[in-house]
């Protein structure tokens, strides 16, 4: 079977368990509106730097729902050893990887989708033609973070403390991503196009691939037991 | 003369490496301290007073020397971290667990020099200037790395995610250099004076080097122990092993 087929079945198959439990889904997208709620109480959300604050607030939420989504649903491979199946299946061990992605990234848009209108009403944002720039961010660097997330996930689940360090790990490796993704929503916010955020639409592209192929190479040396 | 019979002396056969070895240590520290005293001389006394900045100034022999060291010991870290991938081997393990060990301690001096230099020249002790900032990032990902090792408690575990780690956080180097300073260019702040020009004076030049030399040696040094010191643990880890 090709990696890329062996992981649209891996990635179907997260898919069909939470269509039937809906645990992450529903415990991610409460939790990015809480942080959306919470951080409206605790910043000036009104004034000069609206645009700025709002892209901060949606970072923050979308940053930690996918630290909590995909801590979640990689720890959930190893419950009831399901990784082992997947291991000593005959499928290369990138299909792993990949299919953990695809999945991880279908809980994380959906919650975004949701999230994203609801901000615009609470946070009062007039994007108006920056949407485009707006998913095109929101894209580009929920690909990146959701694959940095999956690969250190793997490592967290096998530490002392479990799932506990995996904030530890991804946020500081994560910084150059949000940066570029707080700062391109801040321009989207106030209307701009892509061609008024290029350098960081190329931050976002480098780190997205930079952190999807890392997880392709180095994924492997993770799960071999 | 009488023959007494006496056992033939036990062949040691690590012996004669290990006096080598010894040898080579103890030259390696000789020639560290005596840099570091002429890179103190330097720095204190031969290097001219900056017109500008006054003695303050002379932090940048210790602030610059500490960045080149906190570079070189990531880069072994990733070198290190391959060699572990590839061939599985403790001895690269070692190598980068210690290597990581020492880059970060220069790393905080280079912070700490930073802010002592930045007090009375900016008036902040912390200014988000893209460098100090990139310095800042970098001392995280590795302090998270040394994290990660204390955190997965079986060794060959430890060693493939360590790796891992390894690999990512040298690779991503660069991306956080280009979004601080891309970060900092977009963002209205205080101007800040760029400190070191290209056009330094020869003195300064000359300590400069002793400072980046000294170092090196020191680095070497600190090093060499760390690798020894992981070395002996691990063996005590597995003689402990085997007892029990």
């Amino acid at each position: 079977m090709s990696t890329w087929r062996a992981a649209t079945r891996i990635a179907a198959k997260d898919l069909r368990i939470e269509l039937r439990t809906r645990d992450v889904l529903t415990a991610i997208g409460l939790f990015a509106l809480l942080i959306v709620v919470v951080t409206s109480f605790s910043l000036p959300t009104t004034g000069v730097h609206r645009d700025a604050v709002a892209a901060g607030v949606l970072w923050m939420a979308f940053l930690f729902s996918i630290l909590l989504g995909v801590g979640r649903a990689v720890a959930m491979e190893y419950e009831d050893a399901c990784i082992d199946g997947l291991v000593t299946s005959p499928v290369p061990r990138e299909s792993i990887f990949l299919g953990k992605v695809l999945s991880n990234l279908a809980f994380v848009v959906a919650v975004q989708v949701l999230i994203l209108p609801i901000a615009v009403v609470l946070l009062q944002l007039e994007p108006g033609r920056g949407i485009g720039l707006l998913a095109l961010t929101v894209a580009l660097a929920t690909l990146a973070l959701v694959a940095l997330a999956t690969l250190f996930s793997t490592m967290a689940v096998h530490t002392r403390t479990r799932e506990v360090i995996l904030p530890v790990l991804v946020v500081p490796f994560a910084i150059p991503v949000m940066i570029a993704a707080v700062k391109a929503t801040e321009v989207a916010l106030a209307g701009g196009t892509p061609v008024a955020a290029t350098s960081w639409l190329l931050v976002l592209v480098a780190g997205a691939a930079l952190f999807l192929l890392l997880g392709l190479a180095t994924y492997r040396h993770l799960v071999e037991e | 003369m009488t023959h007494t019979p006496t056992a033939p002396p036990r062949k040691d056969p690590d012996a004669a490496p290990r006096t080598a070895r010894r040898t080579g240590l103890r030259w390696l520290a000789v020639t560290t301290a005596v840099t570091l005293t002429l890179l103190l001389y330097g720095a204190l006394v031969h290097a001219p007073q900056d017109r500008l900045q006054g003695p303050v100034q002379r932090i940048f022999y210790l602030h610059v020397p500490s960045a080149w060291v906190g570079m070189l010991a990531f880069l072994v870290v990733f070198v290190a971290s391959i060699g572990v991938l590839m061939t599985r081997s403790r001895r690269w393990d070692r190598v980068a667990a210690s290597s990581a060990e020492v880059g970060v301690v220069f790393t905080t001096v280079v912070i700490l020099t930073g802010m002592l230099w930045a007090r009375p020249m900016w008036g902040v002790f912390w200014s988000w200037e893209p460098r100090l900032t990139s310095y800042f990032v970098l001392w995280l990902m590795y302090v998270t790395y040394l994290a990660l090792r204390s955190y997965v408690v079986e060794p060959d575990r430890r060693a493939r995610y360590a790796a891992v780690l390894g690999v990512v956080a040298f690779l991503n180097v660069p991306l956080v250099y280009v979004s601080v300073r891309l970060w900092r260019s977009l963002h209205p702040g205080p101007v800040v004076a760029n400190p070191d020009g290209p056009q330094l004076p020869g003195e300064m030049l000359a300590v400069l080097l002793v400072g980046i030399v000294a170092f090196t040696l020191l680095w070497l040094l600190l090093l060499w122990l760390r690798v020894d010191l992981a070395a002996r643990r691990d063996a005590l880890e597995a003689r402990e092993a085997m007892t029990s």
